[in-house]
């Protein structure tokens, strides 16, 4: 590091006045906000300000200050030892104490002599700061470039050839006052690369490349671009983009993290709604206020789910104070992203830098205090609503008589376990879960509805065969529920649930303000300093109408910061910074634009445009300044005055995203499944990255290493970092190598690998040292047997690297959480690590997501914990607390190798154990071992995502995989009984889930998976080393940047 | 942009753009050793006022004990004999009802069965489920006022590493290598080592470094086969193999950056291939125990099996701490196995069994290596139990007063700080809020917590949200 520090610090020492003023001069500001203003505010003002001057003298401006009080000056810039107000802070003089009651931390003098010794800087805007102007505000406030209507501008008259459109005089303009001069234009290859990953994520395919760059019509690239924002694509990419800020994620986020099924529709929403160019502004009213604006288009109501995104513990007991947290996140959220401005400082005092009144965030609170997260709605509309009540009504009088004898034996028990969760609340809270729902205010019915969650949990999990006791009542239910069953066909296919939010009511329940002066009721309203009065609301049906004012006073067309909020995130995510670097921030923590008068330029037009993105995005792209080259090194001149390429005197480098280098691999590697649309599915899959599932305590590895966010928050840049471990998941990892592989697998000649990968051919030079590269590998290499191709013969042989790896299994229905697994197997050898020699499993071999639920029965390795060549089973399920919970159970019996053994293991979570039977049948007189294990895991065990193998996990995992025989394995539901688990001759097993005897040759149940490249790869040193060219050349620089 | 940092924010920033176009140069600025500043001035200045860190301090590192589920400061460290008075009885009067996440607070109280006495030359109270640890209790600085948000698990453990109790925040570890940097360039500054394949509540968010770039946070050390996930080669690829490998991945990367070298990320991205390289050769050596003498394995307690997993990542923690590893965190009882809502005699028995030889272990080895006085080593969990029973036998959640303990790293050991009230349920005596702790913890850093910012979407972030407060009272 250091050299790169050291470089980067001569050039920054070499830089001229510009920038080091301009730093020098935010640094003193910066310094006097955050230390030395609130210093003043905390000790002086209060005598010495607004209301009061001691002595005459006002300590709230450096004009008042510098001419003091009765006594002359307070101060002497750069002199602190002159200075009377040092000489009062220090204590110095008996009778000239400030402030009289106790003397200041040292720590805060310092700062006061450190202030005054800089010359006391008191940012030049603010000498007038005394002058507070209507409203509290003082002119510096009202002045603050954001809050300033949008100004009418002209673009400047510019005599330049290289100007193509309007925003480019902006920029021609501010660069000649600088000195700076455009790059030259990128050339094709850079601008298509550039264009195709800005606007649909993922790189052009090599024939997308030649195309345009054999294209010879003047309006080639104008084609392009029109071409790629009619195209599906966009969409996937640019809604991303809007996730990230809308924290859009799949799951509740706290310890249970539940899954979200219903929440993908939005996902969809979002990239539809931008396909079909939806103006934006109404794109945000929907979001807001899609309920009250078209309450039965599930179209528009889906728009809501903006509402529902925040974080939230379904089993929390302090349902208000989580209900409290979740307004202010949406506050807070929607402050940021409609706005621009960081409400949430001003949620306990008013903002220490920004015009915002702590009553200003209440104001805003209150348009989101109606809030309901309703569970009881459809995605659908009423026509659909309607034929789905018909026909659920025709199934339930068919079966109105069944269920009522159902119900006359659950409902007791199921009554009396939901009683028993809410005698867990707060008695405040049991009152209003008692009450009748029409009884209830609007608070209320928010609070019951949070409360209703864990209610609802415990009829869901609610288990007839658990709970109920007699044999004979249990048969009965069981006889009933399969007489119901008979009724499915009468039964209409489910309504996708509504992920969605209403209004309580129409009042809306009281929000409060905290402050040290009490609590004080708020109504809602805009933002004091621009609307200061009370907004007009009209409640609409059963809704109060607050968002509705809300979402059309943030779309007003002369919003000024709404308006230049979204015009800049656009701008921002073309260029990869903003023309105001801080998208989400506006305010005077934030950058001020570079180019303000473009900024008010582009939002006027875009709100001309009908609040047209797709206007936008082409405006911005057509223009010379978005055509240049990323591939200049900074002149003299920009070195001096602009080394950080505010003023665009070139195109900035960018690394790829998350979610675009992912894709980009899959494009790579020929894998890419352009299906659109639907749940999301986990990172295995082939599809979009857009379609990942995004839990938030557990995110894609590979997405989460290159930093995409979890969505707990808003996030309006991405970061993007380069560490080790990132480049061991890279290098390392199955997921990239598998890619490479898939991708040497479509590679005919050398070529081909930069083609697919970086889009152009190989350098002369590259190409040498590929041939190299190869050369030193085929040459090197002893040739491999071939292995495995004659093992077929041996029905029950399992081994890796051979066609015989594993046995995929079907299964009609699943084993569930009682099950028994029995078999026969001769093991050769365990792993010399840990690992665990895999019999049969369901399990995907994680330990930390829902899709990893499972089981498996194995032997475990040289290094495990529990001692070599014990007989296991691992399990992932739910605990008692619905905990994700990994365990493993041993036998403590220890496999010898080469031994034929007949095994078996019971599981049950409800009895909570495992039974684990075995017999050695090589030594005859062996009597059969039975031990009782107990285990922890409550439910869930069939609920992952992997299917039934034998001789190995869900996917390929050489160091799990069996080596030696399997001769039969048997899985049965339920426990059975000892005395049907004695016979070591499958032939004698009774039929059960699955029956599986090697010796009975194969069927359509049963699948091998065997290694089928990677057998020929390990035997082909051309092969092996192609695949590291393609490996190698997924993980360049020019793979994963723009530049 | 604005800058993340305290005091140059903005020239960090700019020096960034300078420098490229992204956080790669101080990723991995903060991987070798630098702390953050020192890369924002080039050379070292050591004399600068407001450089980290702020203060002589004694801790260099910390190790951090967390027993998760949030084990009984009652039946452990902080002995109230009116609990054995009143048990049976309900919550006197004169007590405010707590919010319990379990809805107890109207159960009877439940008499402490361990047997309590004073140990060492300052007679601290500790129960019999600590014999071993109390061996050291002239070394500890208890505090028996710690005070958290999370009364749920998820909250608390999220509380606890962040400081809020949702998700999103970076974790103290990520704050310490954010601010101190790592030793060591070829081990991660911040290491996490569970006791159990069982998840810890909230997963791998608790170690993140939230809305810093992610090369601050935590990474978990695997005990069994490779440490670090990723840590070798794919099955089948020799070392020569991937070296040559990684020489062509180099090759061509400088070939694509001899006419960008304006970009630095790129040369980050160089390095952080090279750093993977080196970790790998590196980070088995740090986790093999086979050098380490039968006594010492001994001292931790590696030779019962009931004490084996946690004294061997106790002395795991050792050697990581030795060799430059900044904070290292330990979970027993990974995945709330420490909740005591029944049963809390064997429970605790079994747990505090587990850990009490191997910490008091790591006490003593740190000790006889001089490396205690600057490793700060803190026990506790995400919250204590509460003085009403549970279910007969057990305990509820209470997060409104509970233990945690220091030792080394500069603090003034054989002495209780802050009191709970005379059942332990309400921290009442110089309450620290996981704020208050963490910012002591900065402190015995020799960080001053307050000026310790990263800015965040313009809000200058401080690991207390702006509410802690250092207890300088601990140090010594």
């Amino acid at each position: 590091m250091l050299g790169v520090g050291c470089s980067a610090f001569l050039l920054l020492s070499a830089t001229a006045a510009f920038a080091a003023d301009d730093d020098a001069q935010r640094e003193a500001n910066k310094f006097f906000e955050s230390e030395v203003r609130p210093l003043l505010v905390k000790r002086c003002f209060e005598c010495h300000g607004e209301k009061k001057q001691k002595g005459g003298l006002r300590a709230d401006s450096i004009g008042a200050l510098k001419t003091g009080g009765d006594n002359g000056p307070a101060l002497v810039p750069g002199d602190p030892e002159k200075s009377p107000m040092i000489q009062g802070v220090r204590y110095a003089d008996k009778d000239f104490q400030m402030p009289p009651k106790q003397k200041l931390p040292d720590a805060e003098i310092a700062t006061l002599e450190k202030w005054i010794k800089m010359g006391a800087p008191w940012p030049q805007t603010e000498a007038d700061k005394g002058k507070i102007v209507e409203g509290g505000f003082t002119e510096e406030q009202r002045n603050w470039w954001s809050f300033r209507p949008l100004a009418k501008v002209s673009p400047p008259e510019i005599a330049s050839a290289w100007v193509r459109n309007d925003i480019d005089r902006f920029v021609a303009k501010k660069q000649a006052e600088m000195h700076l001069d455009p790059a030259p234009e990128a050339d094709r290859r850079e601008l298509v690369r550039r264009v195709y990953f800005d606007l649909h994520g993922l790189p052009p395919t090599p024939a997308q490349v030649e195309a345009f760059v054999n294209d010879k019509s003047p309006d080639a690239y104008e084609k392009l671009v029109d071409e790629l924002l009619a195209s599906p694509q966009y969409g996937e990419r640019w809604a991303q983009h809007w996730l990230d800020l809308v924290r859009y994620a799949e799951s509740d986020g706290y310890n249970a993290d539940e899954y979200r099924p219903a929440v993908w529709p939005y996902r969809d929403w979002v990239i539809k709604s931008l396909n079909n160019d939806m103006p934006y502004n109404e794109f945000v009213r929907d979001q807001i206020a899609g309920d009250e604006i078209a309450p039965n288009d599930p179209n528009v109501l889906i728009a809501t789910e903006y509402l529902r995104n925040p974080i939230y513990e379904w089993n929390q007991r302090d349902v208000r104070g989580q209900w409290e947290i979740i307004l202010n996140d949406i506050t807070d959220t929607s402050g940021e992203l409609f706005l621009g401005l960081s409400f949430g400082c001003a949620r306990c005092h008013n903002h220490k830098f920004d015009p915002i009144l702590q009553k200003d965030y209440y104001r805003l609170k209150a348009f989101f205090a109606p809030v309901h997260w309703r569970d009881d709605l459809k995605l659908a509309t009423p026509e659909q609503k309607a034929k789905y009540d018909e026909q659920e009504a025709k199934w339930e009088a068919a079966t109105a008589e069944i269920r009522a004898q159902m119900d006359a034996l659950t409902k007791p028990l199921v009554d009396k376990k939901v009683e028993h969760a809410v005698d867990k609340f707060t008695d405040d809270l049991q009152t209003i879960i008692r009450k009748p729902s029409g009884e209830r205010d609007a608070l209320e019915t928010q609070l019951a509805g949070l409360c209703q969650r864990q209610m609802t949990k415990e009829e869901k999990t609610f288990d007839p065969m658990k709970s109920i006791k007699s044999e004979e009542s249990k048969a009965k239910y069981k006889e009933l529920e399969t007489e119901l069953k008979k009724f499915d066909s009468l039964k209409p296919t489910p309504l996708m649930d509504a992920f969605v939010a209403t209004d309580a009511s129409a009042k809306a329940p009281p929000t409060f303000m905290k402050s040290r002066k009490g609590e004080q009721e708020v109504a809602p309203g805009f933002l004091t300093l621009l609307a200061p009065g009370d907004p007009d609301i009209q409640p609409i049906g059963n809704s109060t109408g607050r968002r509705t004012a809300l979402a059309n006073w943030i779309t007003r067309p002369d919003n000024q910061l709404s308006t230049r909020v979204i015009v800049n995130r656009v701008w921002q995510y073309h260029f990869g910074r903003g023309i105001v670097a801080t998208a989400s921030d506006f305010g005077k923590l934030g950058e001020k634009p570079v180019f303000p008068e473009l900024l008010d330029w582009l939002a006027e037009r875009f709100v001309a445009e009908g609040w047209s993105l797709k206007k936008l995005h082409r405006e911005i792209l057509l223009s010379a300044t978005y055509r240049q080259t990323a591939r200049r090194q900074a002149t003299e001149v920009a070195a001096k005055l602009d080394p950080t390429n505010h003023l665009l005197w070139r195109f900035n480098p960018q690394r790829l995203d998350a979610e675009e280098v992912r894709d980009s691999m899959l494009e790579a590697s020929g894998e890419l499944d352009f299906k659109a649309g639907g749940p999301a599915e986990d990172g295995n899959s082939m599809r979009r990255s857009i379609y990942t599932m995004k839990k938030r305590n557990n995110q894609n590895e590979l997405l989460r290493s290159l930093d995409a966010p979890a969505g707990f928050s808003s996030t309006a840049e991405r970061q993007s970092t380069t560490t080790p471990t990132q480049a061991l998941l890279l290098i390392n990892g199955d997921w990239p190598i598998q890619r490479a592989r898939k991708l040497a697998g479509r590679v005919e000649k050398l070529d081909d690998a930069w083609t697919y990968t970086l889009g152009r051919l190989p350098t002369a030079q590259e190409r040498e040292q590929a041939e190299a590269f190869i050369k030193q590998r085929t040459g090197g290499a002893s040739a491999h047997s071939t292995s495995g191709a004659d093992a077929a013969e041996n029905a029950g042989e399992f081994k890796e690297n051979t066609p015989q790896e594993r046995l995929l299994v079907q299964t009609p229905e699943k084993e569930g959480d009682e099950f028994t697994v029995e078999s026969i197997f001769t093991l050769n050898s365990i792993d010399t690590a840990a690992a665990v020699r895999t019999i049969a499993s369901r399990w995907t071999g994680g330990k930390d997501s829902l899709e990893s639920f499972g089981w498996s029965l194995g032997v475990t390795g040289e290094k495990s914990r529990f001692k070599p060549r014990n007989l296991i089973i691992q399990l992932v399920g739910e605990d008692d607390n619905t905990n994700i919970a990994y365990e493993v159970i041993p036998s403590n019996v220890r496999i010898e190798l080469g031994h034929r053994y007949h095994a078996s293991a019971t599981v049950s979570c409800i009895d909570h154990n495992v039974i684990f039977r075995v017999q050695d049948l090589t030594q005859p007189d062996a009597q059969p071992q039975t031990v009782t294990v107990p285990c922890s895991v409550r439910a869930k065990l069939s609920g992952g995502a992997s299917s039934l193998v034998f001789g190995g996990l869900n996917k390929r995992a050489p160091q799990h995989q069996w080596d030696g025989r399997i001769e039969a394995v048997r899985i049965a539901t339920g426990k059975l009984p000892e005395q049907e688990l004695t016979s070591a001759d499958p032939s004698k097993w009774k039929s059960a889930l699955v029956n599986w005897t090697a010796a009975l040759g194969p069927s359509t149940q049963f699948a091998w998976s065997g290694s089928d490249a990677k057998a020929t790869e390990a035997s082909d040193p051309y092969r092996q080393a192609l695949n590291d060219l393609c490996q190698v050349l997924l993980n360049t620089n020019e793979f994963f940047y723009l530049h | 942009m604005s800058c993340h940092h305290y005091d140059h924010p903005h020239s960090r920033r700019e020096f960034l753009r300078r420098a490229g176009c992204g956080f790669g140069a101080v990723a991995l600025a903060a991987l070798m050793r630098d702390n953050v500043l020192a890369t924002e001035e080039g050379a070292p200045k050591p004399t600068a006022p407001s450089k980290f860190p702020d203060h002589v301090a004694r801790a260099k590192n910390v190790i951090f004990l967390f027993m998760e589920g949030g084990p009984s400061h009652l039946d452990t460290f902080d002995r109230k004999p009116l609990l054995n008075e009143l048990a049976g009885q309900g919550l006197p009067a004169s007590f405010k009802a707590p919010i319990t996440a379990m809805g107890e607070s109207k159960s009877p109280l439940l008499a402490c069965k361990r047997t309590w006495k004073q140990h060492g030359q300052s007679g601290l109270w500790i129960s019999d489920w600590f014999n071993r640890v109390a061996e050291h209790a002239d070394d500890l600085a208890i505090v028996h006022s710690c005070a958290s948000d999370g009364i749920n698990h998820a909250g608390g453990v999220c509380s606890m590493n962040t400081g809020s109790v949702f998700g999103g925040r970076p974790s103290l570890g990520a704050w310490v290598s954010y601010g101190l940097g790592s030793e060591n360039q070829n081990l991660p500054g911040f290491v996490v080592i569970k006791d159990s394949e069982g998840t810890v509540v909230n997963g791998v968010r608790n170690w993140g470094s939230g809305f810093m770039p992610a090369v601050y946070q935590g990474v978990e050390f695997n005990v069994e086969g490779a440490p670090i996930k990723h840590l070798e080669n794919p099955k089948g690829v020799t070392n020569a193999r991937q070296r040559e490998k990684l020489d062509l991945l180099a090759e061509f990367n400088r070939e694509y950056g001899a006419t960008r070298t304006d970009n630095t990320e790129l040369e980050a991205r160089i390095r952080g291939y090279e750093l993977a390289y080196r970790m790998q050769a590196e980070a088995p050596a740090v986790v093999d125990l086979s050098k380490e003498t039968e006594a010492t394995k001994q001292l931790y307690g590696m030779d019962h099996e009931e004490t084996a997993v946690f004294g061997r990542n106790c002395l795991l923690a050792r050697r990581l701490v030795e060799n430059g590893v900044r904070f290292v965190q330990l979970y027993s009882g990974a995945g709330s196995k420490w909740d005591s809502h029944k049963n809390i005699e064997p429970l605790h028995s079994k747990l505090c069994r587990s850990v009490d030889q191997p910490i008091a272990g790591l006490l003593s080895d740190l000790k006889m290596r001089g490396l205690l006085d600057e490793t700060l080593v803190i026990w506790g969990g995400e919250f204590g139990r509460t003085p009403m029973s549970e279910q007969g036998d057990g305990r509820d959640h209470n997060p409104t007063g509970f233990t945690m303990w220091m030792a080394g790293g500069g603090v003034k050991g054989g002495q209780i700080f802050g009191a709970t009230d005379d059942l332990g349920l309400y921290a009442v005596e110089d309450r620290l809020h996981v704020h208050d702790i963490h910012a002591t913890i900065l402190n015995l850093l020799g960080i001053d917590h307050t000026k310790l910012i990263y800015s965040h979407k313009g809000r200058p972030e401080r690991i207390d949200q702006n509410e802690g407060h250092a207890y300088k009272k601990i140090v010594s």
